[in-house]
């Protein structure tokens, strides 16, 4: 494996550990947090300034591998602690008052740390011992996996369902909503901690941009995209929404250089999308039950964009400055991911897996039509 | 509200009944701690309630149902039971989040327990469908199972054969009353169909624009003055 590929198999490994980590608080427990990247800096931060200050008095005494796994506990508590104050007054009120809370605060972090000296300001927390073990990071992703399913699968993961579903309702059975909303805001931002603190030791400098907004956004993103309340989905958004822009910058002409396309075929595209989804969103509309008609309408709609492409591009291309001017790839990923996400909303707005799992059950389900119960335990 | 007063005694079949806008799920509410009342008092077992958080009050001993059905939509008729169990739970957080082997029998024992419950209020044929794919009636039903399964001494049913067909109601007459003598419930209800209370219970309270006007047993209220002209209208 080289650098590259090695960087990408761990940064994955963290935006599974992010996305399943907010799923948790946003699709599970229903608390629409976008702040998720402050928790991650906060690990990140907390981490990285223990082992930037300490690691070098101790004189590499203790085996790295235990520190580093030291960090990342401490960068989960800390984060855990800040989910803590953040989450107690804030899991109180309902609805939007948290999203608004919880985006304030990441902005609030990030803003307090470039104006902090000892973290390095807006430059950069520097110097942290890199120790990456590609394990520990699929380790972190995996447990923080297993303790989310691990979670719905019991009776009293069930009670975080509830909540979601209907918080007063919830209260009626004995439930106390703001302990298990808490509980889930603590357990997703720990698990973000983690993260961070495994991020800072694999970097080496860490900046307050790595943590900004849009950071949070993507996460969010992954969510939402993936399935609100969907493990499964998550997962699979994490890894899509993060190899697909790497995908896109590796794209080569034969030759070597970076790919290149015609602004035209960018018109013609988008155009060509656009006219597809409104077609299939006409047939997911309609009320047709027989799948096979559904199916040949759906294939009917493909060829046809296909085919509309080609006829679009001349045409668009009549436009000169179109036509002459080249769009590598690797900007156009920042486009093709927002015109997925924008497809993916308005064709299926419960996201790619909505509340399903993946289980050979469900896969069973899925061939023969059914609509069954969407959560786990029942079945 | 203003001026209420009743009591009810272990066992009771006790329906509240008043117009559209008397204040009868308002009483719930204060019961079941979501309001506060501005002044008076509530007493369960011998003990003040009044301005106890709902989820308290749930773990002394009152259950509830709505009137606007609050099912857990995208959870199974089975989950929404199960969730009901909550109070007993007693393994831990941890245990459940390490999936130790004491969270794993904890949750069949509430499966079970919770198949049990649906038998008694003939769901368990549907205990694999998505709550919000019940007919209504059935929903109505689901929601009695969810408020039995906390194991309550006391169960609040607010307006539970609303939408229901005569037969859906004769069922859960039977029902609501199988269920006080089998588990020694007491049952307060909110009524609107006058032959489903009259037929049902015991003692009766009539409310209307949030004071008590009558009480008593079904014979005596069919016949009280107050109570016709509350729902007939007074004659001018």
């Amino acid at each position: 494996m080289n650098d590259y590929q090695q960087r990408l198999v761990i940064l994955a490994a963290l935006y599974v550990t992010l996305a399943v980590s907010l799923n948790l608080i946003n699709g599970i427990t229903g608390q629409f947090s976008i702040g998720h990247a402050a928790f991650y800096q906060i690990g990140a931060y907390s981490a990285g300034y223990i082992s930037h200050r300490w690691i070098t008095e101790l004189g590499h005494s203790p085996p790295r591998i235990l520190w580093l796994f030291g960090m990342l506990l401490a960068g989960a508590a800390f984060a855990a602690v800040a989910g803590l104050i953040v989450g107690l007054p804030s899991l109180r009120l309902k609805g939007d008052y948290l999203a608004i809370v919880t985006l304030g605060f990441g902005e609030i972090i990030r803003i307090a740390v470039q104006n902090t000296d000892a973290l390095g300001g807006a430059y950069a927390l520097q110097q942290i011992p890199k120790i990456y073990p590609i394990w520990l990071f699929w380790i972190l992703a995996i447990t923080c996996i297993a303790v989310t399913r691990n979670l719905i699968k019991t009776a009293r993961g069930l009670t975080f369902l509830a909540v979601r579903e209907d918080e007063i309702a919830s209260q009626a059975m004995g439930v106390n909503v703001t302990k298990v909303k808490v509980t889930a805001f603590v357990l997703g931002s720990a698990f973000a901690g983690a993260a961070g603190a495994l991020l800072a030791h694999y970097e080496g400098d860490i900046t307050p941009g790595m943590f900004a907004m849009d950071t949070s956004f993507i996460i969010l993103t992954m969510v939402v995209l993936g399935g609100t309340g969907s493990i499964t989905g998550s997962i699979f958004a994490a890894l899509f929404l993060f190899y697909l822009p790497e995908y896109l910058r590796g794209m080569k002409t034969a030759d070597g250089s970076a790919l290149a396309v015609s602004g035209a075929t960018v018109v013609a595209s988008l155009l060509m999308v656009l006219i597809a989804v409104v077609c299939l969103k006409k047939i997911l509309d309609s009320h047709w039950g027989d799948p096979r008609r559904r199916g040949a309408a759906y294939a009917a709609v493909v060829v046809a964009s296909l085919v509309l492409v080609r006829v679009l591009v001349p045409i668009v291309g009549l436009f000169k400055p179109l036509s002459v001017m080249q769009v590598p790839t690797d900007q156009l990923r920042m486009v093709i991911f927002a015109v997925s996400l924008i497809v993916i909303m308005l064709l299926r707005p419960q996201g790619i897996f909505a509340h399903h799992e993946f289980s050979w059950t469900w896969l069973k389900r899925v061939f023969h039509r059914g609509d069954g119960p969407r959560t786990e335990i029942a079945s | 509200m203003n001026e209420v007063s009743f009591q009810l005694e272990k066992g009771d079949l006790f329906g509240l009944i008043g117009p559209n806008g008397a204040g009868k799920t308002t009483c719930f509410n204060m019961i079941t701690g979501v309001y506060r009342p501005t002044s008076g008092g509530i007493w369960f077992n011998g003990k003040e309630i009044t301005g106890t958080p709902s989820n308290r009050v749930a773990s002394l001993g009152i259950a509830r149902t709505f009137q606007n059905i609050r099912l857990y939509k995208a959870l199974s008729v089975l989950e929404n039971v199960i969730v009901g169990g909550f109070l007993r739970h007693k393994t831990s957080l941890f245990s459940s989040l390490a999936y130790l082997p004491g969270a794993i029998r904890e949750t069949e024992e509430m499966r079970q327990e919770a198949l049990r419950l649906l038998d008694v209020v003939n769901l368990r044929p549907v205990a694999d469908v998505r709550s919000a794919d019940l007919a209504y009636g059935m929903q109505r039903r689901l929601e009695i199972a969810r408020a039995m399964a906390t194991k309550p001494q006391l169960l609040l049913l607010d307006e539970p054969a609303a939408g229901m067909n005569p037969q859906e109601k004769d069922d859960l007459n039977g029902m609501v009353k199988k269920i006080r003598d089998e588990h020694g419930l007491t049952v307060l209800l909110i009524e609107h169909d006058m032959r489903f209370v009259m037929s049902l219970c015991e003692r009766i309270v009539v409310l209307d624009h949030g004071e008590e006007i009558a009480q008593g047993p079904p014979q005596a209220i069919r016949n009280d003055p107050k109570v016709i002209a509350a729902y007939l209208g007074e004659a001018v």
